[in-house]
């Protein structure tokens, strides 16, 4: 049989317009060794180990499950063997750019709910703080260990046509994500040995002791040994998968609400042998739902009283109540305002230019580019309300108009980020899709990123949307060192 | 100190129970399709409803009493906790809850076994597939139980593990001696029965124990006494209860949770009933009385070890 000579895999590969991570403008330096080594494999060879990874997953149950009436289905998140891959330049941007940012976030959360400098400077509106549903007026006053609100974030950063990095957003709240970046790196060294050996990767697999580490060092005052526990909604959230994982790198008891007990202001878990106080608690719950006493008083997940003793400081809550505050768009906005007034410090990494609409330039420029910018509302969650304007029609951006003038404080304005993309095995084909990154750094008494984080792809030609419940998949992130 | 959840306790006890409920369910039906094999009618299936106490229930909710329908019944019902398949997905369920205290190989292996049960139907109930079906299941829960004995670290979660397999093991038994004995005893005809003895040997893995036990013919009184006392068949109720003691023990004492008098209580009731035990003569209506009893027995020990420990 006759074999076509250099019918190399990235042969026909074109990312067009947009910046590619494998690439770049002209081929990255750092990359040419995997390229080299992608490029032996034929399409076939790489469509066989694609295949044995998705059912690896599978086996291993690295699934959210889908319930219906009468079915339990397990979903895989869609997993792509082509790794994405980061200079250490770039990665030691992100890292720097994340830690400057995370304590930025605790500075100004803290600040927020003790002195509000912050509002009495008129750096950011008053209102826009203390009226936005996720300030928690009762943390007033409340002093956390070491003034660490954000103990676990995720930070979304893309990369745009000119190979820029910038900040999408900030998830303060429980994001989630991390147990697929060390399931992916695990998948990937087992069905690609070939491609990853020699080449120097960060390793990820510390992640679980330095949370351990974390939770241990935000314990409340004179306790020597704390006990950590992760609360979990229970098997039927979908990312259940993630805190099994979680709780077993950090070798913490997985519980739910009602394991959990509050007696004279501390917490307590129902073990075989009666009750057991509780010092760390990790919570993958929504402030609403944690404590039906405090919030929302007909959540079956919470805790009553759990409150009343994080209040006392009887435990510590992670990430703290009322950090959602901070990772609100509207707020997204003056990050680098906010960077630069506590840490007197330029942002190393840049957000997405934002005009303000309830400032009078930022509505002008808004109104003058409506059919150019993304509009978003920012009381909205889930990319409700938002008007993309070279998709809109006429009629919408007559509406939008309409509503800007009417509200202009509940808007901003973006431009369109033309994502990077990626080299990605579709069908029978390695063609371009669009990626982000979600990095991950914990904080107890000092910060650490994972080196990496969480690269969604885009699956759908063209889409922009790398949200598992709308098509994404995930890729191994490489960091170089 | 003990930082195992109770409600984990339970998780894993049902775990142990359900991996050991679902084989024994299959070795039942295997071991009744093979009785059947020489009967013109062919296997009698409303004697496995019989077993399980479950007539009643099947009258009630189906029209079709054909051998068809209980099969389908004890296999593939997913609202039938009697049927494999619930119990293998209800192991699943269970195993997902306590998915970060059991090791990843119990868990894998779990996960690909209990998609091999869901995807089993109606094609798998014939009168030639039906064996390969039983097998399947059995395999599964031999294996796991293999990888179980292998990386399941020896703590208090695998302390309730194994008192869940010990109790549904001891319970299994009694019914599986049930079924055999009476039809066994009603047969008149010695080389039949012989066949038919060995055939229930087989079916709890007892063949080449009881063979090197009691060499030549086989007496149905040295059955049922090899069944239930043989200290060294790993299937035999009173080893099982010795094993399940054991581990009650190392509870109280290796780890501390001294909640359990009921336990013991209920406990020492399924000693004295084996101390005792069902009797010289044995007819078929005196050892099913006592099977009865060990049975109810067993349950109330279950529930004690609930009322201790996971609530």
């Amino acid at each position: 049989m006759l074999k076509t000579k250099n019918a190399s895999l990235l042969d026909g590969y074109d990312a067009g317009e947009f910046y590619c991570e494998m690439m770049g403008k002209r081929g990255l330096s750092h990359t040419r060794e995997i390229r080299n080594r992608l490029n032996a494999f034929d399409i076939a060879a790489l469509r066989q180990r694609a295949r044995s990874a998705g059912q690896e997953l599978l086996d291993l149950g690295i699934t959210f499950t889908v319930y219906s009436d009468r079915d339990a289905i397990d979903r895989v998140l869609p997993f792509d063997v082509i790794p994405r891959v980061l200079s250490p330049g770039d990665w030691n941007t992100i890292e720097t750019g994340v830690k400057q940012r995370v304590a930025a976030l605790n500075a100004f959360l803290h600040d927020i709910y003790h002195k509000q400098h912050v509002l009495k400077d008129g750096i950011i509106p008053a209102d826009l703080v203390l009226g936005n549903e996720d300030y928690r007026e009762e943390m007033c006053d409340v002093d956390v260990p070491h003034g660490s609100y954000v103990h676990i974030c995720g930070t979304d950063i893309v990369r745009d046509d000119k190979g820029r990095l910038r900040v999408l957003e900030d998830n303060a709240r429980c994001p989630s994500g991390v147990s697929y970046v060390i399931e992916n790196r695990h998948l990937m060294m087992r069905t690609f040995p070939d491609l990853a050996e020699g080449i120097p990767i960060a390793d990820v697999d510390s992640y679980g002791a330095q949370l351990a580490r974390a939770m241990a060092a935000v314990a409340p005052k004179d306790v020597s040994y704390p006990t950590v526990v992760l609360l979990s909604p229970g098997v039927y959230n979908s990312a259940y998968f993630e805190h099994v994982y979680l709780a077993r790198e950090m070798g913490s008891p997985l519980v739910e609400g009602r394991d959990l007990i509050v007696e004279n202001d501390k917490v307590y878990m129902r073990t075989t042998n009666g009750l057991e106080q509780v010092h760390v608690i990790y919570r993958r719950i929504d402030d609403d739902f944690l404590d039906p006493e405090a919030f929302r008083s007909d959540s079956t997940l919470g805790v009553p009283g759990l409150f009343r003793a994080y209040r006392k400081g009887n435990v510590t809550l992670a990430n703290a109540v009322g950090a959602g505050v901070a990772d609100d768009k509207a707020v997204y906005a003056y990050m680098p305002r906010i960077i630069r007034y506590y840490l007197n410090e330029d942002p190393i990494l840049e957000s997405v230019p934002t005009n303000i609409c309830r400032e009078a330039k930022g509505l002008a420029k808004t109104l003058d580019n409506l059919d150019r910018l993304v509009t978003k509302p920012v009381g909205e969650a889930g990319g409700y309300g938002v008007v993309i304007g070279p998709r809109a029609s006429k009629r919408e951006l007559k509406d939008l108009r309409a509503k800007l003038q009417k509200d202009p404080s509940n808007y901003i304005s973006q431009p369109m980020v033309k994502l990077s993309v990626c080299p990605t095995l579709i069908g029978r084909a390695i063609e371009p899709r669009h990626v982000d990154l979600r990095p991950f750094a914990l904080t107890g008494n000092t910060t650490w990123v994972l080196p990496g984080g969480l690269t969604r792809v885009a699956l759908k030609r063209g889409s922009l949307v790398v949200n598992s419940s709308q098509g994404g998949g995930s890729k191994d992130t490489w960091v170089l060192v | 100190m003990s930082s195992l959840l109770a409600r984990f306790a339970g998780n894993i006890y049902w775990l142990g129970r359900y991996l050991e409920r679902a084989e024994n369910i299959a070795r039942i039906l295997h071991i009744n399709e093979t009785y059947g094999r020489d009967d013109p009618q062919g296997p009698d299936w409303h004697r496995v409803l019989r077993l399980y106490s479950d007539e009643k229930r099947f009258l009630a909710e189906h029209e079709d009493t054909s051998p068809a329908a209980i099969l389908r019944f004890y296999v593939l019902d997913r609202n039938n906790p009697s049927s494999i398949s619930y119990a293998i997905a209800e192991a699943r369920e269970n195993a997902r809850s306590v998915r970060h205290l059991i090791s990843t190989e119990m868990w894998t292996q779990l996960n690909i076994f209990s998609s091999e049960v869901r995807a089993l139907g109606q094609r798998d109930l014939r009168i030639n597939t039906l064996a390969s079906a039983a097998n399947l299941v059995i395999t599964g829960c031999q294996t796991f139980e293999g990888i179980a004995e292998g990386t399941f670290f020896r703590g208090e979660p695998w302390c309730f593990y194994q008192i869940g397999k010990y109790l549904e093991r001891a319970d299994q038994t009694t019914r599986i001696l049930d079924i055999s004995f009476d039809r066994l005893l009603l047969d008149k005809d010695d080389s039949v029965s012989m066949v038919q003895w060995n055939l229930l040997l087989r079916s709890v893995s007892a063949y080449h124990a009881y063979r090197n036990r009691h060499p030549g013919f086989s007496r149905p009184h040295d059955i049922a006494t090899f069944l239930l006392y043989d200290g060294e068949f790993p299937r035999a109720v009173a080893l099982c209860v010795q094993r399940l003691t054991e581990r009650l023990q190392d509870i109280e004492t290796r780890h501390g949770d001294r909640r359990g008098v009921n336990v013991e209580t209920t406990r020492r009731a399924i000693e004295f009933s084996l101390e005792t035990g069902p009797g010289s003569e044995l007819t078929p209506k005196k050892l099913h009385r006592f099977l009865d009893g060990l049975q109810i027995e067993l349950g109330s020990v279950s529930n004690a070890i609930g009322e201790a420990y996971f609530t």
